[in-house]
C-alpha cells in the first residue's frame, strides 16, 4: 500500500506538472520572442527617423540654405504588428569636451497599446532648437518639419 | 515459505513501479529540456534574422549620414580643430562629394604608423610604394573611437569606412630614355575607358644647372585613349636616364580618375614631407635618414614645387622653396609653406632632391586626398566579427570618382533576449 501512496501522491503530480511546463516554458519563449521582435522592429524605425533628422537638419545647415521651411516624409510603417507608434524628443546640451558645443536629440518612441519603448541620440550642431512635439505614426501627416531662420537658427519638430 | 514468496512478490511489484515511474519523470524531463532548446534555437534563429536585417539599415543609414552632411564645423577637414559633429560631405557642394582635406585627416587604419623622434609624434601612414607619402600627425589626425562618438555608436557598433578610386590609370614605362616612352591604360570598373581625355604633366629633374639646388623642367599636354583604352606617349627630349614624375589626369564624360609614375636615379637618401599645419599648408620635411635610420646619411638639396589642377582640366606648377637637409640632432628638418592663395584647393606637392649631378630623385605628397587619388581607410577591423553588412555609394571627391564602402557589426552580442 505504501509504495501506491507514492506513486500516486507525489509521482502524479511531478508528471502533470511536466505537462503543464511545456506550454508554459512555450508561452514564456514566444514572449521574449514576440519582445524582442517588437523591440528591434522598433529600434529600426527610431534609428531611421533619427537618421532623417539628421540628415534634414545638416541639409538646411547648409552655408547655401537661407530662411527655409522643410517638411519631410518619412519611409517608417505607420503600425509594427497592429500597434501604433509614438515619439517624443528632448534636446540636450552635451556635458562630453570632445563633443562640446553641439546639441544630442535624445527620442523616445513608445508602442502604443505594448509599452515597448526603445531611445535614439541624434548629434547636431549648437544652432538647433526643438519645438516640443509628437511622431504619430498612423497619422496622416506623421512627418519631419525643420525651418531654418535667417539667423542660422534651424527648428525642428514632428508633424502629425 | 508462501509467505516469503508471497513478501517478495510484492516488493518486486513495488520495485517495477517505482522504476517505470522514475524513468517517465526522467524521460518526459528530457523531452522538456529537448523541447525548449529546439524551440529557443528557431526563435534565436529568427531574432537573429531581425538583428541582421536592422544592421543592414542602420548601415545605410549611418552611411548616409557620413557623407551627406559636411560635420561641424563644416570646414573642419582644412583646419587644425576636432571637429563636434562627423561628416565628409565637402562643404562647398551638396549630395555625394566629398571632402579630400576631411578624408586626409582620418587616420589611416591599415598604414603602419611612422614615429618621428626629431618631433616626437606618431604619423598616420598612407605609403603608395616608393616616394609617395601622405603622413599626417596623431594630433592632428582624426581617430576611431572619437568618430564613433561623434556618430553616436560608441561600444554598441564597429565600423570601418573604406573609400576606394574607380578609375585605374595605370603607368607603364616602354623606353626609359632617347626618348621616354610611356604606355598609359585607363580602365573603370572591369572595362576600359575609351576615348578617354587625359591632361598630363611630366616634370624632368635636370641635370646639374640651378646652382646647388635640383632643377626641373616641367612639360604640359593632352590626348586621348584608343578604343582599348590606352595611349602611349613619347618624350623626345628625354636624351639620358633622369629622375621624373608624370602625373596624369583622366576624364570620360562625369567619371575622372588620376595615376602617376615616378622613375628616380637615387634612392639612397631621400626626402620625407610630413603634415605639420593643416590650417597653415605647412609641411615638415626631413632627411629619409633620419626617420628610418637606414641608407645613406648623405646631405640632399631639395626643390618643392606644388602642382595644381585647374578648372580648365591642365596642370599648373607653382615653386614654394627649396633648400637642404642634413640627418642629424635637434631639429633637422625644413618647412615648405604651401601658399595661401592655393592651400584651399587640392593639389600635390613635389620634391625633387639631389645628391650629385647624377644622383637624383622625386617624391610626391597628395595636399587633399584626391590629388594622388590615394585610397583611405579608417575605422576598425571587421575581421573576426560575427556578423558585418557593408553597403556602397558612388561619391566623387574633388572630381576624382571613388567608391565608399561602410562595413558595420554590431559590438552587442546577439542573445534571444537584448542587452540592456
Amino acid at each position: 500500500m505504501a509504495h501506491i501512496t507514492i506513486e500516486y501522491i507525489i509521482m502524479l503530480p511531478v508528471l502533470i506538472l511536466q505537462i503543464l511546463l511545456f506550454p508554459l516554458a512555450a508561452s514564456w519563449l514566444m514572449n521574449v520572442w514576440v519582445d524582442s521582435r517588437r523591440t528591434l522592429a522598433l529600434q529600426e524605425v527610431a534609428s531611421h527617423i533619427g537618421s532623417s533628422i539628421q540628415q534634414v537638419y545638416f541639409a538646411l545647415n547648409h552655408a547655401t540654405v537661407t530662411a527655409k521651411i522643410v517638411t519631410q516624409k518619412v519611409d517608417v510603417p505607420p503600425f509594427i504588428e497592429n500597434y501604433p507608434y509614438t515619439g517624443n524628443a528632448t534636446l540636450k546640451s552635451v556635458l562630453d569636451p570632445e563633443l562640446n558645443s553641439s546639441k544630442v536629440l535624445e527620442i523616445t518612441f513608445r508602442l502604443v497599446g505594448v509599452g515597448t519603448t526603445v531611445k535614439t541620440m541624434v548629434i547636431l550642431g549648437g544652432n538647433v532648437v526643438w519645438r516640443e512635439s509628437t511622431f504619430v505614426s498612423n497619422s496622416t501627416n506623421a512627418c519631419i518639419t525643420a525651418e531654418k531662420f535667417a539667423n542660422g537658427t534651424i527648428r525642428l519638430s514632428f508633424g502629425g | 515459505m508462501e509467505q516469503y514468496d508471497c513478501l517478495l512478490e510484492v516488493k518486486q511489484e513495488m520495485a517495477g513501479s517505482t522504476i517505470d515511474h522514475l524513468i517517465s519523470v526522467m524521460v518526459f524531463m528530457g523531452a522538456l529540456l529537448v523541447f525548449i532548446s529546439l524551440f529557443n534555437q528557431t526563435l534565436q534563429t529568427a531574432i537573429l534574422y531581425q538583428r541582421h536585417r536592422y544592421l543592414a539599415t542602420k548601415c545605410s543609414d549611418l552611411l548616409d549620414n557620413i557623407l551627406l552632411n559636411p560635420g561641424i564645423p563644416a570646414d573642419w577637414g582644412k583646419s587644425n580643430v576636432t571637429p563636434v559633429g562627423f561628416g565628409l560631405q565637402d562643404p562647398e557642394f551638396t549630395q555625394y562629394r566629398l571632402s579630400p582635406f576631411s578624408l586626409m585627416r582620418l587616420q589611416s587604419s591599415v598604414g603602419e604608423p611612422v614615429y618621428y623622434s626629431r618631433t616626437g609624434l606618431t604619423y598616420s601612414n598612407i605609403t603608395m610604394g616608393f616616394g609617395n607619402f601622405l603622413l599626417v600627425p596623431y594630433t592632428e589626425a582624426i581617430d576611431y573611437s572619437v568618430v564613433a562618438k561623434l556618430l553616436g555608436i560608441n561600444g554598441t557598433y564597429g565600423f570601418q569606412l573604406a573609400i576606394t578610386p574607380i578609375v585605374t590609370v595605370s603607368i607603364e614605362e616602354m623606353q626609359w630614355k632617347n626618348p621616354l616612352i610611356l604606355s598609359i591604360k585607363v580602365a573603370g570598373v572591369g572595362f576600359p575607358l575609351a576615348n578617354a581625355r587625359i591632361s598630363y604633366c611630366l616634370l624632368t629633374v635636370s641635370e646639374g644647372g640651378g646652382g646647388p639646388y635640383p632643377s626641373y623642367t616641367v612639360e604640359y599636354g593632352a590626348n586621348f585613349t584608343n578604343a582599348q583604352g590606352s595611349v602611349l606617349l613619347k618624350f623626345s627630349n628625354i636624351k639620358n636616364e633622369v629622375s621624373y614624375v608624370f602625373i596624369v589626369y583622366a576624364y570620360l564624360g562625369g567619371l575622372m580618375g588620376m595615376g602617376y609614375y615616378e622613375h628616380v636615379t637615387y634612392s639612397g637618401s631621400y626626402i620625407i614631407p610630413f603634415i605639420d599645419n593643416f590650417a597653415e599648408g605647412r609641411i615638415l620635411i626631413a632627411h629619409s635618414y633620419d626617420v628610418h635610420n637606414i641608407g645613406d646619411t648623405a646631405q640632399v638639396t631639395y626643390n618643392a614645387t606644388f602642382v595644381v589642377l585647374t578648372k580648365s582640366f591642365t596642370l599648373q606648377s607653382i615653386p614654394v622653396a627649396r633648400g637642404n637637409l642634413t640627418y642629424g640632432l635637434g631639429f633637422p628638418y625644413a618647412y615648405v609653406t604651401i601658399p595661401e592663395n592655393v592651400r584651399k584647393n587640392p593639389g600635390i606637392l613635389v620634391i625633387t632632391y639631389r645628391k650629385s649631378t647624377q644622383e637624383t630623385g622625386v617624391v610626391l605628397m597628395p595636399w587633399g586626398i584626391s590629388s594622388l587619388a590615394f585610397p583611405a581607410v579608417f575605422g576598425g577591423d571587421p575581421t573576426g566579427q560575427e556578423w558585418v553588412v557593408a553597403d556602397v555609394r558612388q561619391v566623387i571627391v574633388n572630381g576624382i570618382a571613388y567608391q565608399a564602402r561602410l562595413a558595420l557589426w554590431s559590438l552587442e552580442g546577439y542573445g534571444v533576449v537584448a542587452k540592456k
